[in-house]
């Protein structure tokens, strides 16, 4: 049979052969063009059921059948006050739980007051400084009743400790409490760098909130292992299956170590993957990663069925959104909230169309809420359970990510574990290095995507934007801080304060019990992060960058070949290489824009410098004007460039730099480029601009303006 | 063009851009270097120039910042001079030394320049030390020559500097083979970086071995190099090592070896 189809082929294609058709995905999967029993006949999950391990088909038996999964989607933004109206809003319309974004000032504990924070203020999410934030932030939400998650990884420990104490001042009772917290620790070090203190303390942390919530919050999910992010900055699946479970093996250890029974805690782990646009692959990835941490957790001896089972909430990528005809990208999510609804997800967020362009407005959160809502509804889709299980295809793409996985998880256990690994940068240069090499994929149109390489639609109508009025929320944060810290006794705080301090140098003593008392007397989230660095210190990311691997992809490209001549000849002229500062500014840790820039002007032959992640304008215009750089680019894509980008401006022109051209990438809304430009930015590249048209562009300014010594 | 007024003020844009023409591969820029540098030569040569080098990732640049933060609260003004090896395919490089330098980079006292190291083996080129001239007519007393150890790198920074730091990592001890010979015979300092948490121990052990190796070796000058250990991180040692570098430096001028070596630097 198998030869006879081989011949229709042959026939069909004037001569082509079914192996000419196959492709290899990015983790290095060969797809072929047809799936038969033979590619799944010796696979022994292939014969489990629904609800049993190794739980490849799904986590219950019935599945969406009898409970879709849960709609929740992440929001929150500016002030306590805005965000609370959004929720409530939310819950009104059908949603079934919160999920609430912090800002990040207050995800790497700070107060709003902080010097170098400002421009951050309530931007990614809201701004919470004391338990007053937060009892404003749930106020009318009954937390014994509503299931919360929060993002919130780096400052856990404070703003666990509002959680709790805002529900003991609701009156309800904190056993009751359910609710998530990330408290994934492990990939901030890996990718998103919203840490505050280095991998050892930090893990500690985890394991004292695990330890705390076993004994008092019994309900509540301790730990949410997330993968999103590493997708987010360009792993692939294989890579984003490996290191998170590979980061939970990691705090099950850590726990196990600290006294716990795995059967006391496993069961309240819980996942978070992204999920792109390579339908297949991510949905085998969930397969994939339910039987794999099955086998992980299995080897800890659990007596409890639920301490292997992998529960997951899933969110729809972010990277994958177009800033070019925006609204593509409501297709865009419905085809990734499907496959991680085929996958078998416990939770879903369904991004907002407009994201790659500002944060969301009211309708297109509407529409990204909407999406699931057919889905669950109009389609079908949840009537049966796991629908790929038995496809050929499907099985054998599964298999192919657990061989894979395992094989990066292997490398991770060799170096002795996660901590060790990340001491190394093993995780993080192989991400980086897929990031760059996926750029350089879409950059030379090798990979299809409407909009950005194919088919631009040059007229798009103007869109809506939401913009958070940082100013003012800034000045709100402030008065209630100082309205905090004016009613309550300092002495009492100190005290509390200064019980943290002593408790973070004894290894035995548990620290959100501490926190609690101090949150509890009004000591503000950025109080007790000080209180704890103390003793902990600050992490210092050590930034490594990979190089050669975009112009590896050009080298034999003309256009590229160009540009090489085009630096060269322009270092022949000034005596020099063309030099360019490439800068992160104010608490947006989200650096992969801003590596795989600095490897592509550097493969083109630019001399780059980095500045350390989270500088302020001032420190970046002193490191041009010591380096001497003839360009800064700035990579913001967290809301907060107008403030920072304008002071910036302002400090180079203070020390007579006006020389250094300024350039700025990443998420900017249209209508803040008139401001920009006319401050003196001389160019602005949206998200999806291919790099070598930004090495070209940032060329021709420094030709023009041609500043010899 | 380069005022030299300002240079001598302590302009930092102006050492910035002096530097820039200093490496400058343009004939009229060398040109204009020279006469830059015949003018600012009565004011160099008051810094104490130190060379620090050691493998990739033993922690240089950390060493720095914490190092270079103690000077300059002590009321010291520090040029840091990094040298990082250029691409060999494409020609452009990736200065990264700042990211590690963040709070010594904020100081008003400091000034960071990394450089491009064209053409030229783990590191240090020409203009490194009349770089360092610069720095010193600017007014910066203390200038660190920060490079990759990769073998050949080495010897340059010796001429061109009074003291050579080596860093080593606790643990390098067990290997110390043939090959290190040769950096340890110039090393005036040796230090054992991260003595902290786990590894403080083995870093003792190391300086101890680095020690008993050091006893083997012949020493034709008035100094026996020694072997401290330090940690960047926990801020630990670096009065030992302050307070080495200046019997370094008083030592050199009873015996006349600092004279000595700073007449063979002076030619431009």
């Amino acid at each position: 049979m198998l030869e006879q189809w081989r011949k229709a082929v042959f026939e069909e294609t004037n001569g082509l052969k079914p192996e000419d058709f196959s492709w290899e995905t990015p983790e290095g999967i060969k797809i072929k063009q047809l799936y038969t029993n033979i590619d799944s006949e010796n696979l022994d999950f292939k014969q489990s059921l629904p609800g049993f391990p190794p739980y490849v088909r799904g986590v219950k038996a019935s599945m969406y059948t009898v409970r879709p999964w849960t709609i929740r989607q992440y929001a929150g933004f500016s002030t306590a006050e805005e965000s609370n109206k959004f929720y409530r809003n939310t819950l009104s319309e059908g949603g079934q739980g919160i999920s609430v974004a912090f800002d990040l000032p207050t995800q790497r504990g700070y107060d709003s007051d902080h010097p170098g924070v400002k421009g951050d203020v309530g931007k990614t999410g809201v701004a919470i400084d004391s338990v007053e934030d937060m009892k404003i932030l749930f106020d009318g939400i009954p937390l014994d009743k509503v299931s919360v998650s929060m993002t919130m990884n780096g400052a856990a420990l404070p703003i666990l400790a509002c959680y709790v104490v805002t529900a003991e001042e609701q009156g309800c009772q904190i056993k009751k409490l359910s609710g998530t917290i990330q408290n994934d620790i492990l990939k901030e070090f890996i990718v998103r760098n919203t840490y505050i203190y280095p991998p050892v303390p930090s893990i500690r942390i985890v394991t004292d909130i695990i330890k705390y919530c076993t004994r008092y919050l019994p309900s509540f999910n301790t730990l949410s292992v997330s993968g999103y992010h590493m997708q987010e900055a360009g792993a692939d699946a294989a890579m984003e299956l490996a290191y998170t479970l590979a980061n939970g093996k990691e705090y099950i250890k850590n726990a196990i170590d600290a006294g716990l029974d795995i059967d006391e805690f496993a069961p309240r782990m819980s996942f978070f993957f992204g999920v792109g646009m390579s339908f297949y692959v991510e949905i085998a990835k969930l397969r994939a990663a339910r039987l794999l941490w099955h086998e992980i957790v299995s080897e800890f001896k659990p007596e409890n069925k639920k301490s292997s089972l992998l529960r997951t909430h899933c969110q729809t990528s972010g990277w994958s959104l177009t800033s070019q005809d925006p609204k593509n990208n409501i297709i865009r999510t419905t085809i990734e909230a499907m496959a991680a609804v085929l996958g078998g997800t416990q939770s879903l967020h369904t991004n907002s169309f407009n994201e790659a362009i500002s944060l969301p407005t009211e309708s297109s959160a509407r529409i990204a809420r909407n999406t699931q809502w057919i889905l669950q509804n109009e389609t079908g889709i949840t009537k049966v359970v796991d629908p790929w299980g038995g496809s050929h295809m499907m099985e054998s793409l599964t298999n192919e990510l657990v061989i894979r996985a395992k094989t990066l998880i292997k490398e991770i256990d060799d170096e002795g574990g996660m901590v060790t690994a990340i001491e190394k940068g093993i995780p993080k240069f192989r991400i980086e290095t897929s990031a760059i090499a996926k750029q350089a994929q879409i950059d030379k149109k090798e990979q299809n995507i409407l909009g950005v390489n194919k088919i631009s639609n040059s007229d798009q109508e103007l869109e809506e934007v939401l913009e958070v009025n940082n100013e003012e929320v800034f000045k709100h944060q402030i008065n209630r801080l100082q309205n905090v810290r004016t009613n309550r006794s300092q002495t009492k705080v100190d005290q509390a304060l200064k019980a943290l301090t002593d408790a973070a140098q004894r290894e035995e003593d548990i620290l959100l019990e501490l926190t609690i008392d101090a949150i509890r007397l009004r000591a503000t989230i950025g109080e007790v992060s000080k209180a704890l660095e103390k003793v902990f210190g600050r992490h210092q990311a050590n930034i490594m960058n990979v190089s050669g691997v975009y112009g590896k992809y050009f080298k034999d490209e003309l256009n590229w070949k160009e540009i090489v001549i085009g630096v060269k000849s322009f270092a022949h002229a000034q005596g020099r290489n063309p030099r360019i500062l490439i800068s992160k500014m104010g608490q947006d840790g989200h650096d992969r824009g801003a590596k795989v820039i600095a490897t592509g002007f550097a493969d083109a032959g630019f001399d780059v410098d980095l500045s350390p992640i989270f500088s302020n304008p001032k420190d970046i215009a002193k490191q041009a004007l010591e380096n001497d750089v003839h360009a800064i680019g700035i990579s913001s894509l967290a809301g907060a460039h107008k403030t920072l980008v304008l002071n910036l401006l302002a400090a180079l022109n203070s020390q007579g730099s006006n020389d250094i051209l300024v350039f700025l990438g990443g998420i900017v809304p249209n209508c803040d480029h008139k401001q920009l430009l006319d401050a003196g930015v001389k160019a602005i590249f949206g998200p999806s601009t291919p790099v070598y048209e930004c090495v070209d562009n940032v060329l021709e300014y420094l030709n023009a303006n041609n500043n010899s010594v | 063009m380069i005022d030299v007024q300002e240079l001598k003020m302590g302009n930092r844009r102006a050492l910035a851009k002096a530097i820039t023409l200093i490496e400058s591969d343009r004939d009229d820029h060398r040109q204009y270097a020279k006469e830059l540098l015949n003018s600012v030569m009565p004011f160099t040569g008051n810094s104490y120039r130190i060379g620090i080098s050691g493998s990739p990732g033993v922690g240089k640049s950390t060493f720095i910042e914490t190092f270079g933060q103690k000077l300059i609260k002590s009321g010291s003004k520090l040029a840091v001079l990094a040298v990082d090896p250029s691409s060999p395919i494409s020609g452009g490089c990736i200065l990264g030394d700042k990211t590690r330098m963040r709070e010594l980079n904020r100081l008003d006292g400091a000034f960071i320049r990394p450089s491009p190291a064209v053409n030229s083996i783990g590191g240090v080129t020409e203009s490194t030390h009349e770089s360092i001239l610069l720095c010193e007519a600017a007014g910066y007393n203390w200038v660190f020559v920060e490079t990759v150890g990769a073998g050949q790198s080495e010897y340059k920074v010796d001429t061109m500097t009074d003291v050579f730091l080596v860093l080593i990592e606790p643990g390098s001890g067990d290997v110390l083979q043939g090959i290190k010979k040769g950096i340890m015979e110039l090393a005036d300092i040796l230090i054992v970086n991260k003595a902290d948490g786990e590894n403080l121990k083995l870093a003792e052990r190391t300086q101890i071995q680095y020690n008993n190796a050091l006893n083997i070796l012949n020493y034709p000058k008035s100094w026996k190099p020694k072997v401290l250990t330090c940690s960047s991180i926990e801020n630990l040692g670096f009065e030992n090592v302050l307070n080495t570098l200046n019997e370094f430096r008083l030592i050199g001028q009873k015996s006349g070896s600092w004279g000595g070596k700073r007449k063979k630097q002076t030619v431009v």
